[in-house]
């Protein structure tokens, strides 16, 4: 045999054990027990995975969901909430709110510092004021902000604001606004400056690198004004498609993502090798899903017709066969459990026979028995237009069954996004939608439904105009007692379920999964989500990934 | 015996066209039949049996709302071959006058027709037909009108060429000669003529416009919930395609299928009209 040969085996040879080599972690990894107990020690990686990349990290520039998901650990606010959704302070001490309720006075913490090592000072809390309100920046956050009359500095520490009349949503629009830095930005177009891709806050984390369409990273922030985060970098890739996030998930590449119903409840627990390394959770999601009618298209400006659709319909179900069960029947659009929502109040029962009855006093019988209602010669048939969300679509398809079966004939729509907004929604050219609204912290849904805001491209798209609706809303923006602000909103409920402008199917989970390497989240779920304390969350040492296969 | 029906024997000689037929006529057969063969409503929703495997109740398993989905795979056969052959019937009409024209008339006629083929041919069609549809209301109605009207460039060409050619031959003068007729010379001698080649493109034009159906049901812009076709089980497959392989595996295979049977018996009429193709008339 020729040495040549020899070479040759030794070097598939060597190719052989490089490859059983790189085998063994990964078995190694099937035998770590998760549910150990670990020393809470600081350092690692977090690698998250998000669909869209963010345009920006101003945030009250972008306005997008991507970006700040990302600038929420780099800026602070001025207030944030804990865990059970109260206010406290996060740039502040403390706040004042004066007698006649029109003046809140913030006290900043003492030797705030910006990751530069420049004082963060009332001066930059102004600075982002002027930002959010000046009308170039066309930020889509400013309204809240532009009642405001005078907001001065005192001084360094002291930052005060004066509304023309008491405004009880300020607070929680305080807990909203991300504080910037006056000595990077002043004098700089916001909607053009490399700050937004590079920026400098105050939080636990500072941006490292930002490769464009892969990934961000963060790493921690020495000068944290709240003290150090435990894990050392986050790392947020960019994978647009759910199932490749989710094949990343399963391969190990990522630490967490959201899920579906099918994937928490079916995917996952049929499979032990994903059972032993995820751990789900489960938390009341802040949206909840609806079919809203045109009130300005017959026959829904009847009340007995909505309500007849609103018993024809049986949201148990949707629950069941959309959600896997992961939902609950909601009665008012707040989070259910929170101080908000009405307890009182519930839902409209699934009941064919009323619903047929309603119709028939509205007026409708099916007078050529084709099993389609009539009213005036005129068949009862409506289109239900949604956005391609495969959880609504689905809705929609058990929706039609069900109004089918009390006479009413409907067509289902699912539409791109931009054009669903653009040409259906903007417009008013629709029957009725499907869609869902997030919940925000503060009850005020004033833009939802008042009746002054119809405008195009304004949120009271289904045309919905109550004076009594009207009346509750502008006095829960007055009132800054909670518990007088209370009585006001559950009285909005028990309203709008009254006259019913939309029909409440669903208030889903958020629900997620977290590789178990992640230590000290908390389960259940406070009201505020497992999120709220993501700072103590810890990677032990021995879980953590080779950093270098890690990015 | 005419033309068209020895094209047919001979091409079905061919053991690749004749699997080919077969295939076509298995699916148009089934599809068909639908209403009979299905062993449940296509719509019928179950939010009891979701997602469940292929089994004896369920041969090819259930969907995300509990309907089977071999019901619902037999009525997508129906509208996949219903725009399939309406497109293409749609195709084919306009290409022939348009062709006609081109082939008969000449001079500036023939250049402005040919013309705008080139400007046809030069838009990506799947792209004209999204820009399309964005502006109509996604139906089976409109998706077969612009599939239609997007592929009709080919046909035109291969008439065009035909009628070239065939004007110049003895029996076309000799017609001319005695008197006949423009519309005479067209229906009589010059399409009878060309049809061949037209039948052998319109069985491949099928194949794509299923394809293209199929295509636009996926993206959401073909057939609207809760009408079934094979694009959109696929779409619905799509998000569980690691744990739900049934919903990816068995539209994706009736979609190659169906058009691998199309394409085969495309492939064998062409080999059997081409005179270098060896066997003997």
């Amino acid at each position: 045999m020729p040495p040549l040969s020899n070479l040759k085996i030794a070097v598939s040879l060597s190719f052989i054990l490089f490859i059983a080599g790189c085998h063994s972690p990964t078995d190694n990894q099937n035998l770590i027990d998760y549910n150990a107990q670990f020393p809470k020690i600081s350092g690692g990686t977090l690698i998250n995975a998000m669909t869209g990349e963010p345009s920006g990290l101003i945030s009250m520039i972008a306005g997008e969901s991507a970006s700040s998901a990302i600038s929420s650990n780099i800026f602070n606010s001025l207030l944030k909430y804990d865990k059970n959704l109260e206010l406290e302070g996060d740039l502040v001490e403390h706040w004042d709110i004066s007698t006649d309720q029109k003046t809140i006075t913030f006290k900043l913490k003492p030797n705030l510092k910006w990751a530069d090592n420049n004082p963060l000072t009332s001066a930059d809390v102004l600075f982002t004021w002027q930002a959010v309100t000046n009308e170039k920046n066309a930020s889509p956050y400013a309204s809240d902000f532009l009642l405001v009359k005078k907001a001065e500095t005192p001084d360094p520490q002291t930052f005060r604001v004066t509304y023309d009349q008491a405004y009880a949503p300020a607070l929680d629009s305080w807990a909203g606004l991300q504080i910037l830095p006056k000595h990077l930005l002043e004098g700089k177009d916001l909607h053009t400056t490399a700050f937004a891709r590079n920026p400098v806050g105050s939080h636990y984390y500072k941006l490292d690198s930002w490769k464009h369409g892969e990934h961000l990273k963060l790493s921690r922030n020495a000068n944290s004004v709240l003290g150090p985060a435990r894990i050392d970098n986050l790392v947020t890739r960019i994978i647009p498609d759910n199932s490749a996030q989710f094949l990343e998930l399963m391969a190990d590449n990522i630490d967490l993502m959201g899920l579906d119903p099918i994937k928490y409840s079916r995917i996952i627990p049929a499979r032990p090798e994903l059972q032993k390394k995820l751990a789900l959770y489960k938390e009341l999601g802040n949206s909840y899903t609806y079919m809203g009618f045109n009130l300005k298209h017959k026959p829904f400006d009847d009340v007995r017709v909505r309500r007849a659709i609103n018993y024809a319909i049986d949201k148990q179900e949707i629950i069941d066969g959309v959600y896997l069960g992961l939902g609950i029947n909601i009665a008012s659009p707040y989070k259910p459990g929170t101080r908000w929502s009405n307890p009182r109040l519930t839902p409209y029962p699934y009941d064919p026979a009323k619903a047929r009855a309603l119709l028939k006093e509205a007026g409708f019988t099916d007078s050529n028995g084709d099993g389609i209602l009539e009213r005036d010669g005129k068949p009862f048939s409506f289109e239900i237009i949604t956005n391609q969300n495969k959880e609504r679509e689905k809705s929609a398809v058990l929706i039609q069954r069900r109004l089918k079966e009390v006479g009413i004939d409907v067509q289902i729509r699912a539409i791109e996004w931009a054009s669903f907004i653009s040409r259906f929604i903007k417009t008013g050219d629709f029957d009725v939608v499907v869609l869902g609204w997030g919940l925000g912290l503060d009850p005020d849904q004033y833009n939802i439904w008042h009746s002054s805001q119809q405008a195009p491209g304004q949120f009271n798209f289904i045309g919905y105009n109550n004076p009594k609706i009207d009346k509750l809303l502008e006095q829960g923006r007055l009132e800054l007692n909670p518990d007088k602000r209370m009585d006001i909103y559950h009285q909005f409920s028990a309203t709008l379920l009254e006259d019913c402008p939309i029909i409440y199917l669903s208030a889903g989970y958020g629900l997620t999964a977290i590789h178990k390497r992640v230590k000290g989240i908390d389960d259940p779920a406070p009201p505020a989500g497992i999120g709220h304390n993501s700072q103590d969350w810890y990677i032990p040492q021995s879980l953590r990934r080779n950093e270098i296969s890690a990015h | 015996m005419n033309t068209q029906t020895t094209l047919f024997k001979k091409a079905l000689s061919n053991p690749l066209s004749l699997v080919g037929f077969i295939i076509i006529v298995c699916v148009f057969l089934l599809s068909m039949l639908a209403p009979i063969v299905a062993p449940y409503d296509p719509n019928y929703i179950d939010v009891k049996a979701i997602l469940l495997e292929p089994s004896m109740q369920h041969w090819m398993g259930t969907d995300g709302l509990g309907r089977d989905v071999l019901s619902r795979m037999l009525y997508g056969g129906r509208i996949s071959l219903l725009v399939g052959l309406v497109a293409v019937g749609i195709s084919t009409a306009i290409g022939i006058l348009l062709g006609a024209l081109a082939g008969f008339y000449r001079g500036w006629v023939d250049t402005l027709i040919m013309r705008i083929v080139d400007v046809m041919l030069s838009i990506p069609s799947f792209f004209l037909i999204l820009a399309v549809i964005a502006f109509l209301t996604p139906s089976i109605i409109n998706i077969m009108i612009v599939i239609g009207l997007t592929s009709w460039m080919g046909v035109t060409r291969l008439v065009r060429a035909e009628f070239l050619s065939l004007s110049e031959r003895e029996f076309v003068m000799a017609s001319r000669t005695l008197g006949a007729k423009n519309s005479r010379l067209i229906f009589t001698h010059l399409l009878p003529n060309s049809l061949t080649p037209i039948i052998v493109s319109a069985v491949l034009g099928v194949a794509g416009a299923v394809l293209m159906e199929s295509g636009l049901s996926f993206l959401g812009l073909g057939v609207q919930a809760p009408q079934a076709s094979w694009g959109n089980i696929l779409t619905d497959g799509k998000e569980y395609i690691q744990f739900a392989w049934w919903l990816s595996l068995f539209p994706g295979l009736a979609i190659l299928i169906t058009v691998l049977g199309y394409n085969l018996l495309g492939e064998g009429l062409r080999d059997a009209l081409d005179p270098r193709s060896g066997t003997n008339h």
